[in-house]
């Protein structure tokens, strides 16, 4: 436990403390920014020309926070992989892995560790996002319920991406190699649910639903929390996180 | 403390080590010494963990490598031939980052940190990002890095290899400093490194064990049988002649500007010589010992030149 707190506590430090990080936090600031703002004005314009009484008024939550989420979620699937792709991959190139094989730690502290150190940093981002739809809660009043489980589908969801990273940067000394598995795995993910529509078998198609984590993640957005969908973003980060122990396990036996 | 038996690596066809056999008892230096290539550095990976044999077993202070790998890497400190450091992290970071993981205690920390520094000469650029420092000092910090959890056994793996030769004098006087602290292993391709640091070596070549020797045999090998070469002011036949008469001199003869004597490698027949020709009033300029290369050694112990990948050899 102490040796995973000890590796995360260093890859969450180089991380955050790295340019490359505080770019990519400013950068998704100014997009927030930009969009955020935008829908939200949209969203006021068009509650004000919709004259509805005692009809259902359209939700914060539906439009504008739904946007920002999935706009969140699109970004991640490029982020993620570009904060994670150095974790093992560089190791690897500069030899520093061999410091981390010959300490007396396991395989499975080395990927716990890699993983909550990315996951750290990556929440920070999850922070600053929310910040967005906190700061709304200043100017008008909205049920805070659905947006804490969207928010809670956000964190599953990058965590997923992470572990994805982190298995995808284990696979290679190449970072640029890295970063493109992770992407493609990322959005191999998000596809399946395409997959099943166009399949024709039943079990098929109820099979690539249940696989895609597009479905599950809009399930968090509307504001439910499906234990179904729980279980699956959790196993599929512990799936990765398995995978990437077998891959670090392996650089022993090979 | 350590005990190697029968250890194989093959990486597909190619067999980098095999069947090595040898045991290192606890404070002793020891050299692994052999061309790039021999399989020295397979060896010590195996040893460190690192990598796993094909065949054969590794023991380290009574803990079977494969039974309790945490309990034998605790016990090991290992500098691979890269130092494994982190560029964008400042010494001590670093090494509270390696002690950390190694297992230091909590209020062990700062203690086993300044330690280090104050042994490897790091105390003033502590707090220098390692990415600034210069190779020599990138080395030290690796080599700070095995020590910091002050292991029983450190394993070196070519500690000079790329310093300027300053450097190298600095690294290998804090190995000697090291001694009696530690029991070392430390490869080497470099003879006068392991005349310097070691107790014992192994030679190995092609990844098989072709002399174990103490550093006394080793000398003497390197002594090359007793080949002196003496340079005098006043050449004469006349002095080559007078050495020839001397007991335990096997051949001495005039070439160019040196006579060359063959002895059989004994001290007191240097000394007979060297007072024999002061005694002759020939005017000693030169008398020198020749020491044979590890290529020359090579082809005693096997009779055939080194063989393998591209063999640089300090003469």
């Amino acid at each position: 436990m102490k040796n995973i707190l000890t590796i995360a506590g260093k890859d969450f430090k180089n991380l955050v403390t790295s340019p490359m990080f505080c770019f990519i936090a400013a950068l998704c600031s100014v997009l927030w920014s930009f969009t955020f703002l935008r829908s939200l004005i949209m969203f006021a314009e068009n509650t004000q020309a919709m004259f509805n009484p005692g009809g259902q008024t359209p939700s914060l939550q539906m439009t504008v926070f739904l946007t920002h989420i999935s706009q969140i979620n699109l970004l991640f699937i490029f982020i993620v992989p570009a904060l994670t792709m150095r974790l093992i991959a560089e190791e690897k190139k500069l030899r520093t892995y061999d410091l981390l094989l010959t300490a007396p730690i396991t395989a499975t502290e080395i990927a716990l560790g890699k993983f909550f150190g990315a996951f750290g940093a990556v929440l920070l981002l999850v922070l600053l996002s929310a910040l967005y739809p906190l700061g709304t809660r200043l100017i008008t009043t909205f049920s805070m319920a659905p947006l804490f489980a969207a928010y809670l589908g956000v964190v599953l969801v990058a965590g997923t991406y992470v572990a994805i990273g982190v298995f995808a940067s284990s696979l290679t000394q190449s970072v640029v190699l890295s970063v493109v598995m992770g992407l493609i795995f990322n959005l191999f993910l998000w596809f399946l649910s395409q997959g099943a529509e166009s399949s024709t078998g039943l079990y098929m198609t109820s099979i690539l639903e249940h696989l895609s984590i597009g479905d599950h993640f809009m399930s968090y957005i509307r504001g439910s929390i499906r234990i179904k969908s729980l279980v699956f973003m959790l196993s599929c980060m512990g799936l990765f996180v398995f995978l990437t122990q077998r891959v670090v396990e392996s650089s022993r036996w090979r | 403390m350590i005990q190697v038996k029968d250890l194989s690596k093959s990486y597909g066809d190619r067999q980098a080590v095999k069947k090595l056999n040898f045991t290192v008892n606890k404070g002793e230096v020891i050299g692994f010494l052999g061309p790039n290539g021999a399989g020295k550095s397979t060896t010590m990976k195996m040893i460190t963990g690192y990598m796993a044999p094909t065949s054969g077993q590794v023991s380290v202070s009574g803990f079977d490598l494969f039974e309790d790998p945490i309990e034998v890497k605790k016990r090991i400190g290992y500098l691979p031939e890269t130092p494994p450091v982190y560029l964008d992290m400042t010494v001590t970071s670093y090494l509270r980052f390696c002690a950390k993981i190694k297992g230091v205690t909590q209020e062990g920390l700062d203690g086993a940190i300044q330690n280090t520094l104050n042994k490897t000469g790091l105390d003033g650029v502590k707090g220098r990002l390692i990415g600034n420092l210069s190779k020599g000092y990138r080395q030290r910090v690796g080599l700070a890095q095995a020590l910091v959890s002050d292991p029983e056994i450190l394993i070196l793996d070519e500690p000079t290899v790329g310093l300027d030769p300053k450097q190298v004098a600095e690294m290998r006087n804090l190995i000697k400093d090291l001694k009696g602290q530690h029991t070392i292993i430390l490869s080497t391709h470099i003879l006068p490194e392991v005349q310097a640091s070691c107790d014992r070596v192994i030679i190995i070549n092609e990844g098989e064990i072709i002399a174990q020797d103490d550093i006394r045999g080793l000398s003497n090998r390197m002594s090359g049988g007793g080949h002196l070469k003496i340079k005098v002011r006043r050449l004469s036949s006349q002095v080559a002649e007078k050495l020839r008469e001397l007991p335990g001199v096997k051949e001495s003869l005039t070439t160019g500007n040196y006579i060359e004597v063959k002895t059989d490698g004994s001290e007191e027949v240097i000394e007979n010589i060297s007072s024999q020709v002061v005694g002759l009033n020939a005017g000693l300029l030169e008398l020198q010992v020749s020491t044979l290369s590890l290529e020359d050694i090579f082809i005693q112990l096997t009779g055939a030149p080194l063989t393998g990948h591209s063999v640089e050899v300090q003469k």
